[in-house]
């Protein structure tokens, strides 16, 4: 698409600062503040006593600390439910999401044989058109995945859109290699693993992070296909505690004794949800980064 | 003949290996893309359980007459117009801007912490968006409780039909203009710097070097993306609806897959009229997305699908 470099300055750099820069510096920051204050004041929220909450919604530190909406959240067990399942379909999920998608890329790589153009071509028409929500909910329905966490590991982690930019990745590995190691006898499956797979790492381990990301964050097929609460992932278990935060909250604020409140159990567990991304994010950042504009490059 | 089939099967057989890494691939298609699609069938059909999708009775164009006779899919189909057509109009530019703001800020340190900032949202679902958005709007939230500070009223964000609509413009440019950034940023310092030196010694402003430089630099990034985007235009926007929805605002928001949601999951289905509704996008989108690839293909020479 576009040529794209190694993010560098654009231009010389000038010594002085001059009022563009503070006027450009002022905009971006009042950008940045827009985006970060709404879940810097969720965490803060979400240590605060109802009390504190009531008198002062925005706060830029807890009036009154209290771990109570994290004890409530622990003592309800939920959250770690959805841990377990999130945790176990990302994993599952991206192995298998990424074995699928690089192997028929691989595949697509490979000089013509017979009926490439055809597969090829079906393959990309799943890009153009699809049956839609309802005949996959009944495909799923019918294969017997039904409340099964399957449903979501074997739909979700396969993208035309990565298989063809892991195939112009394995195309653009020198021919010479393959041929060579063709001479000494190695076939097609040696080739793959021994050869290419070693050759495009780096790829691919971006992109099993995206994988990844996409397994974490899914939440519409949990939520259509999964209907017993010891199988719900993060993102339903979220979904049916904000639902039900407000009843629940002050049951246990009568019961048990805990200072808790609907707001702050909420954005508790939405703290609680966004904590795995928040802390390997940062240090992530650039695998992303270089993900899309190899991806941009490549389409 | 003989002699050709023998060479057919002689190339396939070397390709043995290649076939094999096949085999998951194509069973993936088969049964979780065109499996589906074969399902939709069940849009000439009134579905009946007991009889299966290919059991049960053909009833023609039946379910794609109900459509256009039943107002609540009419106005899903008139609001998923209206509303990816704005989105383009109001959501598009935005990631165009911050990435020309970015280029011009100095502080190589400073940028980088912003950017950080900027793409964060991205990767997190609407689920955790939404929450956090709710309560940020709510009427008891940190906004009204700024505006009632600064002397103004309390408004109900979520549920205002006037507010909801420009309010998902907004929310979505928030999660999502970083992260579509970059692609600009990249194309950018793709530019030839040898430019910019040029119009510095013609005496060229920083507002004119980016308005006649960095803009048309990257206009042809701009191009492709916009034509994606288009190609996009039935399918925007799910998720952020689905959460921040709610019955006040249903008649601005309910879009063709909230509305399909609705009666498919919601209510007692009928499953041969769900899927007329969700062909009928498929099929829209489908046009589209060629009326795109064209366009592309003049533009730039190349499709993008080939």
């Amino acid at each position: 698409m576009t040529t794209a470099k190694a993010p560098a300055e654009g231009r010389p750099k000038k010594k002085k600062l001059t009022s563009g820069d503070i006027v450009v510096f002022v905009i971006l920051t009042f950008v940045m503040l827009i985006i970060f204050f709404p879940f810097y004041n969720a965490v803060v929220i979400s240590f605060e006593t109802s009390r504190a909450y009531s008198l002062y919604p925005v706060s830029l530190i807890p009036m009154e600390w209290s771990l109570a909406n994290y004890d409530y959240l622990i003592q309800n067990g939920q959250i770690w439910t959805g841990y377990q399942n999130t945790i176990f379909i990302t994993v599952i999920g991206t192995i298998y999401g990424m074995t699928i998608s690089v192997m028929t890329a691989y595949a697509f790589s490979r000089p013509a044989f017979p009926g490439k153009k055809l597969l090829f071509a079906l393959m990309m028409f799943t890009m153009l058109f699809s049956g839609g929500m309802v005949p996959t909910y009944l495909q799923l329905k019918t294969l017997g995945l039904v409340n099964s966490r399957f449903a979501i590991i074997l739909l979700v982690g396969v993208s035309t859109y990565n298989i063809i930019i892991f195939k112009s990745g394995f195309e653009q590995t020198p021919p010479s290699l393959s041929e060579a190691a063709k001479i000494d006898g190695a076939n097609e499956l040696v080739i793959f693993f021994h050869i290419m797979l070693p050759l495009q790492s780096a790829l691919l381990a971006t992109f099993t992070l995206f994988t990844a990301v996409t397994y974490w964050n899914e939440w519409f097929w949990s939520m259509l296909m999964i209907n017993s609460s010891n199988k719900m992932t993060l993102q339903t278990v979220l979904r049916s505690i904000v639902a039900e935060a407000s009843a629940d909250a002050d049951i246990a604020s009568g019961e048990a004794g805990l200072d808790v409140f609907s707001q702050g159990v909420k954005m508790a567990s939405v703290f609680m949800v966004m904590a795995p991304i928040m802390c390997f994010y940062p240090f992530l950042q650039k695998y992303f980064v270089k993900g899309v504009l190899v991806g941009s490059v490549k389409m | 003949m003989k002699h050709r089939m023998n060479i057919l099967g002689r190339r396939m057989w070397d390709a043995r290996y290649i076939y094999l890494l096949l085999v998951p691939g194509i069973l993936y298609f088969a049964i979780f893309h065109y499996g589906p699609m074969g399902g939709l069938i069940l849009a000439f059909k009134k579905f009946n359980a007991r009889l299966g999708i290919l059991g049960s009775p053909w009833v023609g164009l039946d379910n794609f007459r109900r459509i256009f006779s039943t107002p609540a899919a009419l106005l899903a189909i008139r609001n998923t117009f209206v509303i990816n057509l704005s989105r383009l109009v109001f959501e598009f530019p935005a990631p165009i801007i911050l990435a020309l703001l970015i280029n011009e800020m100095r502080g190589r340190h400073v940028k980088r912490i912003y950017q950080t900032v900027y793409t964060f949202p991205h990767f997190l679902s609407w689920v955790v968006v939404s929450t956090i958005l709710t309560n940020f709007l709510s009427n008891g939230g940190a906004v009204n409780t700024i505006i009632v500070q600064l002397g103004g009223e309390r408004t109900n964000f979520l549920a205002n039909e006037a507010i909801f609509r420009p309010l998902l413009y907004a929310t979505h440019i928030w999660k999502e203009m970083g992260w579509n950034a970059i692609i600009y940023m990249a194309a950018i310092a793709g530019i030839d710097p040898s430019l910019y030196e040029a119009a510095t010694v013609d005496g060229a402003n920083r507002m004119q070097q980016a308005w006649h430089i960095s803009l048309p630099g990257i206009l042809p990034t701009i191009v492709v993306l916009f034509i994606l985007t288009v190609g996009r235009l039935m399918n925007a926007g799910f998720e952020q609806i689905f959460y921040l929805q709610n019955a006040a605002v249903k008649q601005v928001s309910d879009i063709l897959d909230t509305y399909i949601y609705d009666i498919t999951f919601k209510a007692t289905p009928s499953y041969g009229f769900s899927t007329a509704v969700g062909m009928f996008k498929s099929v829209v989108n489908l046009v589209l997305l060629l009326i795109a690839n064209k366009l592309v293909k003049t533009v730039s020479g190349t499709g993008l699908m080939n």
